[in-house]
């Protein structure tokens, strides 16, 4: 037994550096109590080794701790973004402004990071429906702190109760959804539910029944992760009120966690192991359960009403928020085709949108700590004074919206190309749609960088060699992996195996 | 034929009847003078002190949250001492690992001060433009009252 | 004499209800953490009775964990509570509208 724990535990080794990265943060800001840039090197520190032990689990396939939660490269691929964000969200809250006021205790902030990473990293594993509940929780209730991190700021205090209430409410459907999956197969094991149900849906109308509510309640929980609509009303505020450090990480790390945990549970749980005829690199679901039908009506959603509402907005923090919820929608058009490909595609996309998203969030934090203001109106004439922020945020921004010759077109470009291969023709019609309706919005905002000019001229933005480096390593990868992506889209294809699947 | 559950529902009623019929009957008997002092709240026998809604401390608040938390945590140990004698170094450690992390919790709280009862409240001098620190001082009119 | 589980199961589903019921509804931000509550208290009964009914361990497991889940999060709660309460002297829900649209 003690060999099969030892392995067991070598294999979980990354996270378990990320916890002993949280103890060490904690200790430490009990003895460097002056000096918070002691802890911010330590997480950092902790981080990249978290990632390097990542690089060593690549082509590993095996499930840990009786079932508890799986370790394949489904999984690492997503604990490598939520790191990659993590050491990214490190370095800009170093540097940010709004954090390092003065008299401010930054010690627990960064324990609370790594907290969260470590929660989305297990989400992204969870192969138990006991796991992913305990993740979930983790890596929420430290981004509620986090939200709130800021708490003389009214706005930051509010965006963390709001968050908290919305995420107790969802949190709580989806315990109710899994305690009526854990009464209909007697197992939380994902596989152990999915050898079960044939026989549940065979026990008639009332048992299926009862299986999609189970299903619709697990979804209201990673809707409320992914922000899809119509779990999405938290987003916005939150992403307004909570520092924009903490904005960019939950943006990308969080909705990383949330789509893996999502994909595992409904690839795994509802896969129909038997269906004969199928062209490789597609899986059919069980017969009498069409969550295909509901996840594709929720990305419609999310899409439309992300993009439509972005349009109205003056505040750019909220603008992205609306924008992120759009771009849950699009990756949920990668889960309906039922594909490798699919899959493949959404890998692809977090791949880029990583550093898109980041980027963004990352020019608006330079910008916010200088003019004080997130409003686009105040974005005027900034094109002139700082050409090279400027610059740099247009590029986030076209990526954003998919077009070339950037990363974000490329991302685009493969889930469409899934969804017409697998018959979605209609929903790559109304995907496209919508980036038209994104480009729209966008170009308010390069309008008022480039084309109006301030009246009274304020002087320009000078950024560190810091924040110059920081910004080219985001950029860099925005625009090469638009014209040479080979190697991410390699990557997403040699990691769509998820332990327990054919 | 009673059921469990049919004798637990006469003991009920048994209960609510002996309970009402007491008082009501002691409210048909008894006679009805009020005066004021008889009808002041009885703290036994003083002479009761302001509201009853008065507002807790806020560092009540903060103690109830630490204690909350590693109270809940004892909820792991149940299960773990039930076990323990099938799994032995294995759970020990593993509860040995669990407990090491509480502890550093609680040092935490206890470094930071938390559970210091006269935590001092950081006086903030007022600031305000063209004045200077501003002091505390009454005004003609409360001088007058 | 044994009760059937679904008696169980309609005892919890209301105590859901009034919990779901009390989130939407209240307006103090301490009552609706303590129908959040109660939601998590219904899911655990029905997670107790089917564990008891099926005669697996699992259910309970999950109950442990999601008890003291629980604990932590209406610590969080309070202590968030207690932050917008010194900044806006109010726990009220329809108050805390700075953000929105």
């Amino acid at each position: 037994m003690s060999d099969h724990l030892l392995n067991d535990l070598s294999l979980f080794a990354p996270e378990t550096a990320i916890t002993l990265t949280l103890v060490a943060a904690i200790l430490a800001d009990l003895i460097f109590r002056r000096t918070p840039l002691v802890v911010a090197a330590l997480v950092l520190a902790g981080f990249v080794v978290t990632g390097l032990l990542l690089l060593g689990q690549t082509g590993v396939n095996a499930s840990i701790f009786t079932g508890m939660i799986a370790v394949d490269s489904f999984a690492v691929f997503f604990k490598t973004i939520v790191v990659l964000a993590g050491i990214l969200v490190v370095v800009f809250s170093m540097e940010s402004g709004e954090l390092n006021s003065p008299g401010r205790k930054l010690g627990e902030y960064y324990a609370l990071l790594c907290a969260a990473a470590l929660g989305m990293m297990l989400m992204a594993g969870a192969s138990n429906l006991l796991m992913m509940y305990i993740a979930i929780e983790l890596s929420s209730l430290s981004s509620y702190l986090l939200s709130g991190y800021t708490r003389e700021a009214p706005d930051s205090s509010e965006a963390s109760l709001k968050y908290l209430i919305y995420g107790a409410v969802s949190s709580g459907l989806m315990l109710y959804g899994i305690s009526l999956m854990y009464g209909l197969s007697g197992s939380l094991d994902l596989r152990a539910i999915n050898r079960a149900l044939p026989q549940v849906l065979s026990g008639g109308g009332a048992a299926s029944f009862t299986l999609l509510i189970a299903g619709v309640l697990a979804l209201a929980g990673f809707g409320y992760k992914i922000s899809a609509v119509p779990f999405h009303f938290w987003t916005p505020d939150v992403y307004e009120g909570a520092p924009i450090t903490i904005t960019a990480f939950l943006s990308v790390a969080s909705k990383a966690g949330g789509f893996a945990m999502m994909i595992r549970f409904f690839k795994v749980t509802f896969i129909d192991a038997g269906a004969v005829a199928l062209p490789a690199g597609t899986w059919a679901t069980l017969q009498g359960f069409h969550w295909v039908d509901l996840v594709a009506i929720l990305a419609v959603l999310s899409m439309t009403i992300g993009n439509l509402v972005a349009v109205w907005q003056n505040n750019l923090k909220r603008l992205l928020a609306y924008s992120s919820i759009a771009h849950a929608g699009y990756m949920l058009t990668g889960v309906v085709v039922l594909s490798n490909q699919g899959l493949a595609a959404i890998m692809v996309y977090f791949g880029v949108y990583l550093f898109m998203n980041l980027g963004a969030f990352y020019c608006v934090m330079l910008i916010a700590d200088k003019t004080g203001s997130e409003d686009i109106d105040e974005y005027k004439g900034i094109g002139g004074r700082s050409p090279f922020l400027a610059v740099a945020l247009a590029v986030f921004l076209v990526s954003l919206t998919g077009l070339p010759p950037t990363a974000g077109f490329i991302g685009k470009l493969y889930l469409f190309a899934a969804l017409i291969n697998s018959g979605w023709t209609w929903l790559a019609i109304v995907a496209a749609l919508n980036s038209v309706i994104a480009l729209y919005y966008y170009v308010r905002v390069f309008r008022n960088m480039f084309l109006r000019t301030e009246e009274p001229s304020s002087p320009g933005i000078t950024l560190s060699w810091l924040q110059n480096a920081a910004l080219v390593v985001l950029l860099v990868p925005t625009l090469l992996l638009g014209l040479y992506f080979t190697p991410l889209v390699q990557l997403a294809q040699a990691s769509v195996r998820l332990f327990g699947t054919p | 034929m009673i059921t469990d559950f049919g004798r637990v529902l006469i003991f009920l009623i048994v209960g609510v009847v002996f309970v009402a019929g007491g008082l009501i009957v002691a409210w048909l008997l008894r006679p009805n003078r009020p005066y004021p002092s008889k009808l002041a709240t009885y703290e036994c026998g003083e002479v009761p002190v302001g509201d009853t809604r008065v507002r807790f401390n806020v560092r009540f608040y903060v103690v109830a949250l630490i204690f909350l938390i590693f109270d809940v945590e004892v909820v792991f140990l149940f299960p773990w001492a039930v076990v323990y004698k099938n799994l032995g170094w294995f759970a020990f450690i593993e509860m040995l690992v669990f407990l090491g992390m509480l502890a550093v919790g609680y040092a935490y709280v206890w470094r930071k001060g938390d559970l210091d009862w006269d935590k001092p409240a950081p006086k903030v001098p007022r600031y305000e433009k063209g004045i200077g620190v501003q002091e505390t001082r009454m005004t003609e009119e409360e001088i007058a009252v | 004499m044994e009760i059937p589980l679904s008696y169980y199961l309609c005892l919890s589903v209301v105590l859901f209800v009034v919990g779901v019921a009390g989130v939407l509804t209240r307006r103090n931000a301490i009552v609706v953490f303590m129908c959040i509550e109660l939601m998590l208290n219904s899911v655990n009964l029905t997670l107790i009775a089917f564990s008891s009914f099926l005669g697996s361990i699992t259910g309970q497991a999950l109950v442990f964990f999601a008890m003291a889940v629980a604990a932590a999060e209406a610590a969080v709660g309070l202590a968030i509570v207690i932050a917008i309460y010194r900044n806006k002297r109010t726990v009220d829900i329809d108050k805390i509208n700075i953000l929105k649209w």
